[in-house]
């Protein structure tokens, strides 16, 4: 396999004979390394959570952030190589600001998104004497959840800066356990709290580690109350209620 | 001091008189503004429009120095444009009164010389009017004038839409709306008073309404010179209704 | 305000203006002193100018015409200079104001028209275009306050249509039935009008020859800057023409019959 792909995987700018970017390809085995992340879609809301790997006993776990916000109507849960995403973020959150300053609303969730995978896609841009912007294709999947005239919304973004539209979620390292699992639970009429509760018990069958309190964390995206990561007490509640 | 050249600055402005005015009411909007451009006592054109459609729900009028008026509408016709394919919809109404501010306020240092009405109806089904000075401060107003004969009509509409110095017959109150037919026939004789008190005023009117989303066309089904100007079939409706006005 | 009395009300001083190009006034200057003021030309002023251009929409087309004298100041100083000038095939544009820069303006039109030619790509630029073009070039330059000092006509017929607009240094533009530049838009504007205006349709050549005619004869009565040689441009479904050069005839038997000044004892 790797002989065939010696010639090509080289340079972000070079199809392969077969037709691909192997760059890009590798990026995305990338998230595969990450820590499991599940999104889901309900008329009520959206809710993020994801996998906190303590590796250490000494980690203190709370510095471990991997759900951010956007704007007050974005959230994002992100899975691979974390720190790329603040890169995105950055974009999203400048994005969102100036769309508000600009047009006194609340950007689209869509929009949004748009935006970060356009950032996504420049790794191609520029060729060797000038200075390039970006070294490599982003290592890192999000997540991106919020609520806009549209409803509740839930999109995933590639490294390729390919962006699509879910019901449910799952990316990371457990993702194909937990993507067949979201596709039999997943229903139309789901509330939210039957989606935090859904979220959990998916996280906790492709964890290895024990589910608690510190090993996961959770967010949501309402009507009125907007994006808001759950704190400690709300979180307890939800692990024993399932 | 002979031997230096007389300075001499270009001035870049020029005013090319008219007048426009904006009545929102409780459901519906008018936008209108006079068809005469002029500069000094020349008349230019007896029809150059002040008064665009921006989309199906929001109305333009442009007072004040022409060429920047012109270039201004086409700038905010083409970022309407880009808005819609980018985030796949029409600007609402509010939407288009901020950018509007901030496209203004980018020419803070050299400033478009116009005045900018922008009526329609907003996200929640009301009339609205939005008014702007040249540099981009603005706020959302029942009703406004500007332009040369700005002095002239704003009172009138001070009187006949917030009825200012009127009082209520006993144990009645003003309405806060007024009905289309009131509003187009106030509208009709703010322009025919401008024209015969002004002279920067007059040749044509043209007066655009927005109807809000499922309003019916109530009291303007036979109104004279009427014609629909808008594209979608479930939405917000603009018409466009002109009147001929003293040319001399 | 000028405070120093010994300016007010000096006639222009002919030792530096002798031919009193615009602007007129050169006089000792005693104000404060701008000690960067040569290091950017921010503006310049028109030289050597042209004065109106007239047009008419009529039966056929468009009927534009414009004098042959370019001036300097007060002095007549070219006598055979072109104003009208065709833009590919539908267009003619006329020009009042700085003839340097109009010919300027010539070139990048004339250029323009090559650019589109040798695409080849069955368009061709309309009188439409060529004003908007026109427009965007004026308001630019204007906007860089290093403005292009005309005033233009431009008139042509394009797929059974006419048109007739104007656009000047500022990048104002407008469209009438009727259009006159400088001079013209005071003296033969009014002619114009009351010939033209809701008989665009049906007036004929011959007519619309006479109405323009008179008018600059008009204007060469009462212009001073104007000569009493003049062309004139149509353009209809046929295409573009520019006449030769006409005469003006002119009589001054009237001035016999002024009393009141100039050289009559009585």
């Amino acid at each position: 396999m790797f002989l065939t792909r010696s010639e090509y995987d080289r340079g972000v700018n070079t199809f392969s004979p077969e037709g691909r970017l192997f760059q890009v390809e590798y990026a995305i085995e990338a998230i595969k390394l990450g820590s499991t992340t599940v999104g889901i879609r309900t008329p009520e809301g959206v809710v993020l959570a994801v996998e906190k790997r303590v590796q250490s006993p000494l980690l203190e776990s709370s510095s471990i952030e991997k759900i951010m916000e956007i704007d007050s109507h974005l959230g994002c849960a992100m899975s691979g190589l974390t720190a790329d995403a603040r890169t995105m973020i950055d974009h999203a959150r400048v994005t969102a600001q100036n769309h508000s300053f600009t047009y006194d609303e609340k950007i689209k969730v869509e929009s949004a998104t748009q935006a970060v995978c356009d950032l996504a896609l420049r790794f191609g841009e520029s060729v060797h004497d000038e200075e390039a912007m970006m070294s490599r294709p982003f290592g890192v999947a999000l997540l991106i959840a919020g609520i806009d005239e549209l409803g509740p919304q839930l999109y995933h973004t590639d490294p390729s800066g390919t962006f699509m539209k879910y019901d449910a979620k799952a990316i990371g390292s457990g993702s194909e356990a937990a993507q067949s699992e979201l596709q039999d639970k997943w229903h139309k009429q789901m509330t939210l709290r039957e989606a935090q509760i859904l979220t959990l018990r998916v996280l906790k069958q492709v964890m290895e580690e024990k589910l608690d309190h510190h090993n996961v964390q959770l967010a949501q995206v309402a009507p009125q109350i907007g994006f808001k990561i759950l704190d400690e007490k709300q979180l307890k509640e939800i692990i024993e209620a399932m | 001091m002979p031997g230096l050249p007389q300075q001499r600055q270009f001035n870049p402005y020029s005013e090319n008189g008219g007048t426009i005015l904006a009545i929102a009411g409780a459901d519906f909007s008018v936008i209108a503004g006079d068809t005469r451009q002029s500069e000094g006592y020349n008349i230019q054109t007896r029809y150059a429009p002040k008064v665009f459609r921006l989309t199906d729900r929001a109305v333009l009028a442009v007072n004040g120095f022409a060429a920047d008026g012109n270039m201004f509408v086409k700038s905010v016709k083409q970022r309407l444009e880009w808005y819609r394919h980018a985030h796949a919809k029409d600007m609402p109404l509010r939407a288009i009164a901020r950018l509007i501010q901030t496209m203004l306020y980018a020419r803070r240092f050299f400033p478009y010389y116009v005045y900018n009405i922008l009526g329609g109806i907003e996200e929640d089904g009301t009339g609205a009017v939005y008014s702007f000075d040249p540099v981009g401060s603005y706020e959302r107003e029942a009703c406004r004038a500007a332009g040369a004969a700005q002095s002239l009509v704003q009172p009138f509409l001070d009187n006949q839409i917030y009825f200012k110095n009127q009082l209520a017959a006993a144990g009645t109150s003003h309405p806060t709306h007024l009905p289309l037919p009131t509003v187009l026939s106030i509208v009709i004789d703010s322009f025919t008073s401008a024209t015969e008190r002004h002279i920067e005023v007059g040749d044509g009117l043209e007066m655009y309404v927005v109807l809000a989303k499922g309003r019916t066309l109530q009291g303007l089904e036979g109104i004279r010179g009427m014609q629909e100007l808008t594209t979608t079939d479930d939405g917000e409706r603009v018409f466009v209704v002109r009147r001929e006005l003293k040319k001399d | 305000m000028d405070h120093f009395p010994t300016n007010w009300g000096r006639p222009r001083n002919d030792a530096h203006d002798a031919y009193g190009t615009y602007p007129i006034a050169e006089r000792p200057y005693n104000g404060p002193k701008d000690s960067f003021s040569e290091g950017v030309q921010h503006t310049q002023q028109p030289i050597v100018t042209g004065t109106s251009v007239l047009a008419i929409k009529y039966k056929d087309g468009i009927m534009m015409a414009a004098d042959n004298l370019a001036s300097y100041g007060s002095l007549a100083r070219f006598k055979d200079v072109q104003r009208l000038h065709t833009v590919g095939n539908h267009t003619v544009i006329g020009a009042g104001g700085d003839m340097s820069d109009f010919q300027y303006i010539q070139n990048i039109l004339d250029e323009l028209i090559i650019d589109e030619f040798t695409a080849q790509d069955g368009h061709s630029l309309g009188p439409a275009e060529i004003h908007e073009y026109l427009a965007q070039v004026l308001y630019a330059r204007r906007s860089k306050m290093d403005p292009l000092w005309n005033s233009l006509l431009v008139g042509g017929f394009k797929d059974g249509k006419k048109f007739l607009a104007y656009v000047d240094l500022l990048g104002t533009t407008y469209s009438a039935s009727t259009l006159a530049t400088g001079y013209g838009a005071y003296i033969a504007q009014p002619l114009l009008r009351s010939a033209v205006e809701n008989n665009e349709d049906t007036l004929t050549e011959e007519a619309a020859r006479k109405i323009i005619e008179d008018s600059m004869r008009v204007l060469f009565y009462r212009d001073a800057r104007s000569i009493n040689k003049y062309q004139i441009a149509t353009i209809t479904a046929a295409g573009t023409s520019i006449s030769e050069s006409n005469h003006l005839e002119t009589s001054w038997d009237f001035a016999e019959g002024i009393r009141g000044y100039g050289a009559q004892t009585q």
